[in-house]
């Protein structure tokens, strides 16, 4: 197998996009990347994307995007898997270039879900859950986040002030990044310790609150992979290796894991990306984590071995994810600011963590000397789950 | 509760619901076919405000219980906005409509605190 390096990169701002159609937007993040990049042509195209189907009545949008970009004949492929469709689609094009039967692959993520209705955003996502069991009781995802806060919270102590900690950091993070589509930035005062707070910040699903959920948003992100050994001749820029990566399964209901707080599925991803890289969690220098609903920030960084459990929540309050902690989390704002248009989402970690490790953000954003990155893609409620370890290569 | 079935492995009787072609403990695939008894204990619950499409509740509380045969299910809780629900509390299970498509009721698990 061959190593394989992410060349190029793209993202377009995320939010509400009421002028662009979905394959606008695929097409915008990967004539980015394919610039960035400096490559004119591609040997595969791997599309991520949820809702085409339901929420555009869009199908085989895979096929055109390549058309719109006019880099036929390339391979196209559409690949759906819910939340973690990014995660996915860039293991397969990992898998591809490794293999060694494509040399030049673009992975473009992307979602439209702003042109619906919130009920019908909602309902879209809960499709996800199990037909005959989950879905018909009304259970949304934001629900499923619900259940489990209340377990974890029992289990390991985590407190509403941990959660509300990291919404203050990641809308902070969030203002500060010009692709996320929360930009405003909020206070402890006004989603917790005011009395007007329960205004500002109302349940959501219990007991998690409005802040504690990412935006319903619209965007898209691609990236540029080819084998390392054709770096230089592809590309001038430093290349980011994809040094590892996982994915594991878990039960597809909630109700039937022995114990709903174990994401099994993270654990496994995770473990399996350090070990094909040969790395282990003190090695990171920056995480993006899906942090659809800030409880999943803190369970993740426990399970992918960056806290002991039950240590996450205090390693917030004490900064240790803030820039310049002990690991950075979400230095991008996470799912939470930068938003979750569902498709897009694992891509656009791998370009944060490529923007990172190419050390090209301001200084506000950029943790200084990064080395190496991670990133956990959460698709379902944990039942499919994509992990990266990438590292900055020489140039 | 004859409505819904679950699956209790031959070989090493973990029980399943939904349905799985293979246990998920053993990978065996013979199954006894076996219903819900008894009363549900609560093991987590949520109140949900922001509704799915199909939906005119104002709110909804769902919850995953346990009935007295091990049979693990999510099910809608019939409680009023501010319900002292507590996991480990006792439930009733009853088979009701938890929503309507097109007008037609859709039915499934409603659970009711006993007290």
């Amino acid at each position: 197998m061959r190593d394989v390096a992410i060349i190029g990169v793209g993202m377009i701002p995320f939010g509400r996009r009421d002028e662009d159609t979905l394959v606008d937007m695929l097409a915008y993040a990967s004539l980015k990347a394919l610039d960035d990049a400096g490559v004119e042509a591609v040997d595969a195209v791997y599309v991520a994307n949820m809702g085409g189907g339901i929420l555009q009545h869009q199908t085989a949008v895979a096929s055109a995007l390549v058309d719109r970009l006019s880099l036929l004949p390339a391979a196209a492929d559409l690949v759906e898997n819910g939340p973690a469709s990014g995660g996915s689609a860039i293991k397969n094009g990992v898998l591809a270039v490794a293999s060694g039967y494509y040399d030049v692959v673009l992975v473009a993520g992307g979602e439209k879900m702003r042109e619906v209705s919130g009920w019908r955003a909602t309902d879209f996502v809960a499709t996800l859950t199990h037909p005959e069991v989950e879905y018909p009781y009304g259970i949304t995802l934001p629900g499923m986040a619900g259940m489990f806060t209340q377990l974890y919270m029992e289990k390991y102590g985590v407190t509403r002030e941990m959660l509300v900690e990291i919404s203050l950091k990641n809308q902070h993070m969030g203002a500060l990044n010009p692709y996320a589509h929360v930009e405003m930035l909020i206070t402890r005062e006004g989603i917790l310790d005011s009395p007007h707070a329960v205004v500002n910040n109302p349940p959501a699903a219990t007991p998690l609150h409005l802040y504690d959920l990412c935006p319903v948003s619209d965007g898209a992100a691609a990236v540029i992979l080819c084998p390392l050994e054709r770096v230089k001749e592809l590309s001038k820029n430093v290349p980011v290796i994809v040094a590892g990566f996982g994915q594991a399964t878990d039960t597809h209901t909630l109700a039937e894991r022995d114990d709903p707080t174990d994401l099994k599925a993270v654990t496994l991803a995770a473990q399996q990306a350090f070990e094909r890289a040969k790395m282990k969690p003190e090695d990171i220098s920056v995480a993006e984590l899906h942090d659809a609903f800030t409880i999943l920030e803190i369970a993740e960084s426990e399970h992918v071995g960056f806290f002991k459990k039950g240590e996450g929540g205090k390693a917030v309050l004490e900064g240790k994810t803030r820039l310049g902690g002990q690991i950075p989390i979400n230095m991008s704002g996470g799912l939470k600011a930068r938003g979750h248009p569902v498709g897009a989402t694992g891509v656009a970690q791998v370009v944060e963590l490529t923007w990172q490790l190419r050390h090209e953000l301001p200084k506000e954003r950029q943790v200084k000397g990064a080395k190496a990155g991670f990133s956990i893609n959460f698709g379902g409620f944990g039942n499919n789950v994509v992990a990266f370890v990438l590292k900055r290569g020489e140039k | 509760m004859e409505q819904i079935t679950a699956y209790k492995c031959k070989k090493c009787g973990r029980i399943h619901y939904p349905k799985h072609e293979r246990c998920l403990t053993c990978k065996q695939r013979e199954f006894d076919e076996i219903h819900p008894e008894g009363d549900v204990k609560l093991l987590t619950y949520t109140q949900i405000f922001n509704l799915p499409w199909g939906f005119d509740e104002r709110f909804l509380y769902i919850g995953v219980g346990q009935f007295e045969n091990g049979v693990k299910a999510m099910g809608q809780i019939d409680a009023p906005d501010g319900a002292d629900l507590q996991p480990g509390m006792t439930l009733k299970a009853e088979w009701r409509p938890v929503r309507y498509v097109f007008g037609e009721p859709v039915y499934g698990l409603k659970f009711k605190p006993l007290s």
